[in-house]
């Protein structure tokens, strides 16, 4: 176990190491007019916009521009200052006023999905063929067919109109102004753990030792709980800490629609606004908790599965 | 064992994310103020000698007036920085207007008035100005403690800051240098400095080469490159703003240049303690600002909104002071009588944004860095531009704007209206009109000539065919390729040409650029056309005709957009020339300001007569809202007119009534 830690963890540090250097050396390679904005090159004579790239190193060659930003990363953490999301501003500093609100809704919109996307696919499954697998394949059909921004536009409407609750997030009044972000946000998670919860507890019921508990005489509650739910929860368990983690990211969508000041938009936004510092800071940060949540879910999915050996060559089952 | 190591690392999970969600949000309690004064304001007429100012009493606050305002801003708006003196960009400086006052302000006729100085005067025609600051002028910090005094120290420190490059990375120089002796060799010398000996300037080199001076803690002097009576109207702009020397010293400079909300100094009518980015932004009155008689917000709000149709939602549901419609919007309300708010349509004042047709005189081929030719040497005769200039007939194009009254969006001149007036109270554009022979008209579109458009047509095509162009000319236009409105109007544009110029003389091409027109189109030169606004910095028609010259390296459009300096055919260039001849010399009548404005505006009107440029349009937008938007400072250039001080405004939303009266009665005022 400990053999297999150490060995994921050298090659997620390599993974991040390779991911970060790529996404360095490409935005490198724009042209340093995207540096300025529309102002500035409105503004700046030629001889100043030069003035100001060799201030911010954006001269220098590229392999000194990498060696000094690991350098600073590693010697000190720093990743710099934004400069046109925030100008000035540490780039650490910037995410860290935006996870917490991200982080915040994203988990009790998971929380919610989760307390009622598995019990209602597991009632799915009990009941299958009744009235409420069809309630709940039908739910599950709607929210995946319509486009999520015509649903949040539903939810929107009826949020505001019917229940005179704020149409745009308040650090202010952050109770009642979360409920529709995290309504959006909990819609779609909802459907995908029913339908995944459902369709793996109907495979399982039909297997051979299913067959064999119900002659042995096992209860059928027994049967749900102690054998079906568990072997149907482990695929899921091995998504869930990169889902629980991955919260910290936020929703484009849901953000920018109800104006949730959070990460959501953030990487679109230094993208499109040329701010590489934040660039870098966040695909840094996304790709070590994606790695680090797949990482999790392996060592939870052989939790929950005693069969799963993660030491053994390359994992294999018993 | 397993059921240890599952709970270990749910624990490690949970310890991670709690780590992670720490950070709290950036806002601070807002003071609790009760500063709401609703008594005189000042008015000032003084602009080239001693100003005193003259005192009006606004009209005392009605009951039903709101207190609290609730603006909103679209996201791509936010903030980048709360650096006035680095800010070139409305996005930050309609918001910090409110935080920090400069030397002078506008009322709502546009007229100077005294802000920090409380009179200024120039006793040499404008080469050198003395402003004497006001007493009991304090810097606050966020929660509306007193910090310091407000000195003329204030603004060396703040013009020392603009000019060093290690400071403000050149931002905001470009007028400074112009305008302030010295300001340009300040600006190299700490060019050349190293980063550290630059940053380490303070103002005793400043005082050595710049013409700026404090006589004593009240009397600041500004001596200028040549004699410019206007330069007055430049202290309204944050380039010459104050930085206080004390928070510079407590935050060093690279914390002063990224200062917040949170750690900078106000002295302007409110203080910022909520700042919540992509969110919201919330202002309280600065309980220490030094008019207690004007009349401010309880509180100012600017929600983030993703789209103007959300902020007419938003309206609706009456989280909203007032909303901009967008066309769809207004249609709706317009077109249903019984809408809710069919009364309250009201017509928004123009921006200060004069828009031109520009014409590029030297392009290059879409797809290659060959000439275009035929563009060139088309756009070069006198014959061709006067056939678009007669020709066109903007109506549907201005509807875009404005659907129900789109005439009042057409704009007929180079120079912004209400910029500047004669002594006899006389618009400086209305005597540029007279001299192009237009009367404005709601009804027609005075400009379009069908038998003039036909005749130079005619004679374009028969001079143009003998140099081997080809018709119909393609006019390539470019578009944001993310933006469907403006791909709409390009539509209408085009179909616009065609209506009224036949199929066979010119043609439109649209084209899109992905994020920069600077970088897509206007360096390697693709557009034939650009359809751009200018809005002044400062009051003075040279900062618009200055823009159009020959030869000359501060002629921007010139320069960035239409390379006037690569014409080749000698009668255009002689136009040019004689253009600029009558800008310069127009610039140096400085002792007689009608003469200096009637000379402008015969410059103006041979620019035009020659279609040199072609003007277009000014934005007059509709609106739902609760404020009287006459009694809203009216700056036609610099920074002031987003200030939230002395609106007159009303809880039960203003109707079309409504503003019909104020409009007459602010007519009935002007000029006085």
């Amino acid at each position: 176990m400990l053999k297999y830690t150490i060995k994921r963890l050298l090659q997620s540090l390599l993974t991040v190491f390779i991911v970060v250097t790529i996404v360095f050396l490409l935005l490198r390679l724009m042209p340093n007019d995207y540096y300025f904005t529309e102002d500035e090159l409105i503004k700046l004579t030629d001889e100043q916009k030069e003035d100001k790239l060799r201030a911010a190193g954006l001269l220098d060659p590229t392999l000194t521009q990498l060696g000094k930003f690991y350098k600073n990363l590693l010697t000190k953490g720093d990743l710099g200052t934004s400069r046109r999301i925030s100008n000035g501003q540490p780039v650490w500093e910037l995410i860290g006023e935006k996870f917490g609100i991200s982080m915040r809704l994203g988990l009790i919109a998971l929380g919610i999905a989760l307390l009622i996307g598995i019990p209602m696919g597991i009632l799915q499954a009990r009941y299958k063929n009744g009235i409420f697998d069809h309630l709940g394949t039908a739910y599950t059909i709607f929210i995946n067919a319509v486009p999520r921004l015509v649903a949040y536009s539903l939810i929107y409407m009826l949020g505001v109109k019917l229940f005179k609750l704020p149409s745009m997030y308040s650090i202010r009044d952050p109770g009642r102004s979360s409920i529709l972000p995290i309504v959006c946000l909990a819609v779609g998670s909802i459907a995908s753990y029913a339908l995944w919860m459902r369709r793996y507890m109907v495979d399982d019921l039909t297997k051979d030792y299913i067959k064999l508990a119900r002659i042995k005489g096992v209860s059928t509650r027994g049967i749900m709980f102690k054998h079906v739910m568990r072997n149907a929860f482990v695929p899921m368990a091995q998504n869930l800490p990169v889902t629980f983690l991955l919260t910290i990211g936020g929703s484009l969508l849901v953000e920018s629609f109800f104006a949730v000041p959070g990460m959501g938009p953030l990487l679109t936004r230094a993208i499109t606004r040329y701010d590489t510092n934040v660039v870098q800071a966040l695909v840094l940060l996304y790709s070590v908790m994606g790695i680090l949540g797949m990482f999790l879910g392996d060592l939870l999915m052989s939790v929950f599965d005693p069969r799963i050996r993660l030491a053994g060559k390359g994992g294999e089952t018993r | 064992m397993k059921k240890l190591l599952a709970f270990v690392l749910a624990a490690a999970m949970v310890f991670t994310l709690t780590a992670c969600g720490g950070g709290s949000t950036p806002t601070t309690e807002a003071p609790k103020t009760t500063t709401t004064a609703a008594a005189p304001g000042t008015t000032a007429s003084g602009q080239t000698t001693a100003a005193t100012p003259e005192t009006t009493a606004p009209p005392a606050p009605a009951a039903n007036e709101v207190t609290d305002w609730v603006h909103y801003l679209t996201q791509v708006n936010e903030m980048e920085t709360f650096n006035i003196l680095y800010s070139q960009a409305n996005k930050e400086l309609q918001v910090l207007t409110n935080c920090i006052d400069g030397l002078l302000s506008n009322d709502n006729y546009g007229n100077l008035v005294p802000g920090l100085a409380e009179k200024w005067e120039t006793t040499d025609g404008g080469k050198t100005w003395t402003f004497h600051l006001r007493d009991g002028v304090k810097w606050v910090d966020v929660k509306g403690t007193e910090k310091a005094d407000v000195t003329a120290e204030d603004f060396l420190w703040g013009l020392e800051w603009v000019l060093n490059f290690h400071k403000n990375e050149a931002a905001n120089t470009s007028m400074p240098i112009e305008m302030i002796q010295g300001a340009g060799d300040y600006y190299n010398y700490t060019k050349e400095l190293d980063e550290a000996a630059g940053k380490a300037l303070g103002i005793d080199k400043l005082k050595e080469m710049v013409g700026i001076e404090a006589k004593d803690a009240k009397t600041l002097v500004y001596t200028c490159v040549d004699k410019l009576p206007y330069f007055d109207t430049l202290t309204t702009y944050n380039c010459l703003y104050p930085a206080a020397p004390q928070l510079i010293k407590d935050l060093g400079v690279d914390g002063f240049k990224a200062c917040t909300n949170e750690n900078m100094w106000y002295c302007g009518p409110y203080v910022m303690p909520t700042f919540v980015r992509e969110n919201e932004k919330v202002m309280t009155p600065n309980p220490l600002y030094w008019n207690k008689d004007c009349k401010r917000f309880n509180s100012v709000t600017y929600k983030m909104v993703e789209s103007g149709a959300q902020a007419y939602q938003m309206y609706e549901n009456g989280e909203l002071s007032y909303v901009e419609l967008t066309e769809d919007a207004l249609l709706t309300i317009h077109d249903n009588i019984n809408h809710q708010f069919y009364q309250n349509l009201v017509e928004a004042r123009p921006t200060k944004y004069s828009y031109q047709i520009h014409l590029n005189w030297n392009k290059n081929m879409e797809k290659s860095e060959d000439p275009d030719t035929n563009w060139n040497t088309a756009v070069q005769n006198e014959a061709f531009r006067l056939a678009l200039y007669y020709g066109l007939d903007a109506t549907p194009y201005l509807e875009r704007t404005n659907s129900i009254n789109p005439l009042k969006c057409a704009n007929y001149c180079y120079t912004m209206s209400q910029l500047v007036n004669f002594s006899s109270g006389k618009e400086y554009t209305e005597r540029v009109m007279e001299l192009i022979g237009i009367t404005p008209s709601l009804d027609n579109y005075p400009r379009y000539d069908a038998a003039k458009a036909e005749q130079y047509k005619k004679q374009a095509m028969e001079e143009l065919a003998a140099k081997g162009v080809t018709f119909p000319v393609l006019m390539d236009y470019y578009i944001s390729g993310s933006s469907t409105t403006a791909a709409d109007t390009a539509f209408v544009f085009g179909e616009m040409i065609k209506k009224n110029l036949g199929d066979d003389f010119v043609k439109l091409n649209t084209l899109t650029y992905v994020s920069s027109l600077a970088n897509e189109v206007r360096k390697p030169r693709k557009a034939s056309i650009y359809i751009n606004g200018w809005g002044a910095d400062y009051g003075d028609p040279q900062n618009y005709l200055g823009q159009e010259t020959y030869g000359e390296d501060n002629a921007y459009y010139s320069i960035s957009y239409v390379n006037t300096n690569d014409i080749t055919e000698p009668e255009l260039i002689e136009i040019y020339k004689e253009f600029t001849k009558m800008v310069n010399d127009a610039k140096n009548i400085t002792d007689d300001m009608d003469k200096r404005y009637e000379a402008y505006a015969q410059a103006e009107a041979f620019m035009l007569k020659h279609a040199l440029c072609i003007p277009w349009y000014k934005n007059v937008s509709w609106q739902l809202t609760h404020v009287n938007d006459y009694s809203k400072i009216y700056a036609p250039y610099g920074i002031q007119t987003n200030r939230f001080v002395n609106w007159e405004t009303s809880k039960d939303g203003y109707t079309t009534a409504d503003y019909d009266t104020f409009a007459a009665s602010y007519e009935a005022g002007a000029g006085k």
